[in-house]
């Protein structure tokens, strides 16, 4: 399997090497407007570096291409990845429309190309075993959750993250993992209710979701956090209370002293929760396994599509400050 | 007034034995009675301290004692308060203050028509931890809040607080008046808009809720979520949690109250417990309660405070209705 990869930014640079390290897959070129960010993945990977999908599409071999740009762009290359006969792996989130996530499902379906999208929370151990833990009954009815997902506000590395009609805005960006992910383990999505805050520095918000069985999820998400990037999340049943925080599931903690003055400087800490393969490998893995053998994925292009429209939902009731119901949503979607 | 003669109405609450203890250890303090119908619930702590029985409230008013402390079930506050504001008595009430805002309203009144203090028993106000962020929220060391996510989690209290003739509410009244109270202290503003999820969930037998999420909306812009769910099980290594995440607009400080804790294995107990060793929030506050009296001081938490809290959840519970917030 021969893969190509366009967008070289940090996540650009996640999916290559991931694909670099497959024994069975083949990194053949990536692709940055940004030649120079091209150029040194391409050194890092093996792959041919080019400055337009254009290019690479007339010189580069591959059946399957990672599009790890800005979100506002995965419509336009997945349309035309599919076109050309691509199978497509999106970076989250799918579209910042439903129109245009719907768009691109449809072209993928017709041109007969499979259509994964990078929702990775579902391939993180942690979270995985939380699923199973609530599917083995072990917690018994699912009532209460709390999630958070704080760190840095990328816009200071990448500013198109602090415009909204670019990546949606920390709702679309960073909760939709949490709503994907909720949306797996606890069930659908009845009605949202979200109080956000945007300024130049700071983005963050709270997102009340009521689910069809009854349970209730508040879910925290920051960018701007003065500290380093963390998650957290808990299950309250009732039989019982599973969770997790990434802060206190470090395996490994490497402090280093960061001068010349021992004793005086601030030290730099690494904190790591190492595994023999990342979530990220595990994710890509997986898709290349499902393009393989024809398999449904874990998480389906479907799935993506309905955590944006929960993430619009939460933009809706935080602009309106009135609870959104999802069933409503539906019922006019069908009857208009 | 050198001496303060306290006496005890109910303990149906079981805060009233925390609160005693508390008041024991102030020199300058006397029980003077206890008064409880259920003499069952009140027998062990008058052999023991030797302090005088009343069956009857009415006997215990009818005293010299200058204050009495509230712990009946939550739908006798108002009576209670009332009839120990028209005896003369300042009053310290277990929270929540009442169960609408009218007998609320009127337990105000009744107070400060017969010049006697009205206190909301709010310990966590008096929590290390809390006062510690409060003073640095007031020094500006992270700027203006702009929001706070509290949790006040718990485990199922059983007994007359799942009977709802008697207590008024579940979970969502039970526990969103302590976090509710930080969050009007920390913002200095009043409540605005109330959305709220109540169920009965985690033990669906229950005649009340035991689980709850309200987000409220300030005046001032700050808007707040709290979880006010009996969501500990069994086995859960502590019976619940008082936190805060106060978001600044020049940074984020956390709250985790009773983190102050040993984690302890032991096979006599069959679970690891965290076991608290910070210091006792309800000494301190039954200590402000009693200087104040006697220093002759507005207590520092008032039964305004008691109003403005319960009347969030109360509106909690009218969002539920609607479906939607609510305003106040």
């Amino acid at each position: 399997m021969k893969v190509a990869v366009i967008g070289c930014g940090s996540m650009g640079n996640v999916h290559a090497h991931a694909y670099a390290k497959m024994n069975d897959v083949e990194l053949t070129a990536v692709c940055d407007i940004q030649m120079e960010r091209a150029e040194a993945l391409a050194e890092r990977t093996g792959a041919v570096a080019y400055p337009s999908f254009e290019h690479m599409l007339a010189e580069a071999e591959f059946d399957v291409i990672s599009i790890t740009l800005p979100s506002y762009l995965h419509k336009e290359y997945t349309i035309r990845a599919a076109e050309a006969g691509k199978h497509v792996i999106s970076e989250k989130p799918l579209a910042l429309t439903l129109e245009d996530a719907q768009a691109m499902i449809e072209c993928c379906d017709r041109q007969g190309v499979r259509l994964f999208v990078g929702h990775v929370v579902r391939f993180f151990p942690e979270y995985a075993q939380i699923k199973q833990v609530i599917d083995q009954g072990k917690i018994g009815r699912v009532a209460v959750v709390h999630t958070k997902r704080r760190g840095s506000h990328p816009g200071l590395a990448s500013p198109w993250f602090k415009e909204a009609d670019k990546s949606g805005g920390i709702l679309f960006d960073l909760m939709i993992h949490d709503i994907d992910y909720l949306r797996w383990a606890v069930g659908e999505v009845k009605s949202v209710y979200a109080k956000s805050h945007t300024d130049q520095d700071l983005e963050f918000a709270f997102v009340t979701l009521q689910f069809e069985n009854g349970a209730v999820a508040n879910l925290e998400v920051c960018w701007g956090y003065p500290g380093s990037f963390h998650t957290g999340i808990e299950v309250a049943g009732s039989k019982g209370v599973v969770r997790n925080n990434s802060e206190s599931s470090n395996s490994v903690r490497v402090r280093q002293i960061s001068s010349d003055k021992p004793g005086q400087a601030p030290v730099v800490e690494v904190p790591k929760s190492p595994g023999a393969k990342s979530p990220y490998e595990l994710e890509l893995e997986h898709y290349i396994a499902c393009i393989r053998t024809g398999d449904t994925a874990i998480v389906t292009a479907q799935d993506a599509y309905q955590a944006i429209e929960i993430a619009k939902a939460a933009a809706d009731s935080a602009k309106t400050g009135k609870v959104v119901s999802l069933q409503a949503s539906r019922v006019q979607e069908v009857t208009k | 007034m050198t001496t303060l003669k306290v006496g005890f109405i109910s303990f149906a609450h079981g805060h009233a034995f925390s609160y005693l203890e508390g008041f024991r250890k102030l020199p300058h303090v006397v029980i003077a009675g206890i008064a409880d119908a259920e003499k069952h619930r009140v027998e062990d702590v008058v052999q023991r301290y030797n302090i005088p029985y009343y069956a009857d409230y009415r006997d215990l008013l009818r005293t010299d004692i200058d204050a009495v402390v509230i712990c009946s079930e939550n739908v006798h506050h108002a009576e209670l308060t009332i009839a120990a504001a028209k005896a003369g008595k300042h009053v310290m009430c277990e929270k929540p203050l009442g169960i609408s805002v009218s007998e609320m309203e009127a337990m105000i009144a009744a107070c400060e028509e017969h010049h006697v203090q009205l206190m909301t028993a709010f310990p966590c106000r008096s929590l290390t931890a809390v006062v510690e962020a409060k003073e640095a929220v007031d020094r500006g060391d992270i700027g203006e809040i702009i929001a706070i996510k509290g949790t006040n989690r718990g485990s199922n209290p059983g007994g007359w607080f799942v009977d709802p003739a008697l207590s008024g509410g579940g979970a969502l009244l039970d526990h969103t008046v302590h976090v509710m109270d930080l969050m009007h202290w920390f913002t200095r503003s009043q409540v605005s808009e109330v959305y709220a999820y109540a169920a009965t969930l985690f033990n669906e037998e229950l005649q009340v809720d035991d689980t709850g999420m309200i987000h409220v909306t300030f005046e001032n812009g700050v808007f707040g979520v709290l979880d006010t769910s009996w969501s500990r099980p069994k086995s859960f290594p502590t019976w619940g949690d008082v936190t805060m995440e106060i978001i600044g607009t020049k940074g984020v400080i956390s709250v985790d109250s009773f983190a102050q804790s040993n984690e302890l294995f032991s096979d006599e107990v069959g679970k690891g417990t965290w076991d608290y060793w910070g210091d006792n929030m309800d000494d301190v506050m039954v200590r402000s309660f009693v200087d104040a009296l006697i220093e002759g001081e507005t207590v520092p938490i008032t039964g305004e405070d008691g109003l403005r809290s319960a009347q969030v959840a109360l509106a909690g519970y009218q969002s539920l209705e609607a479906g939607q917030p609510v305003q106040l």
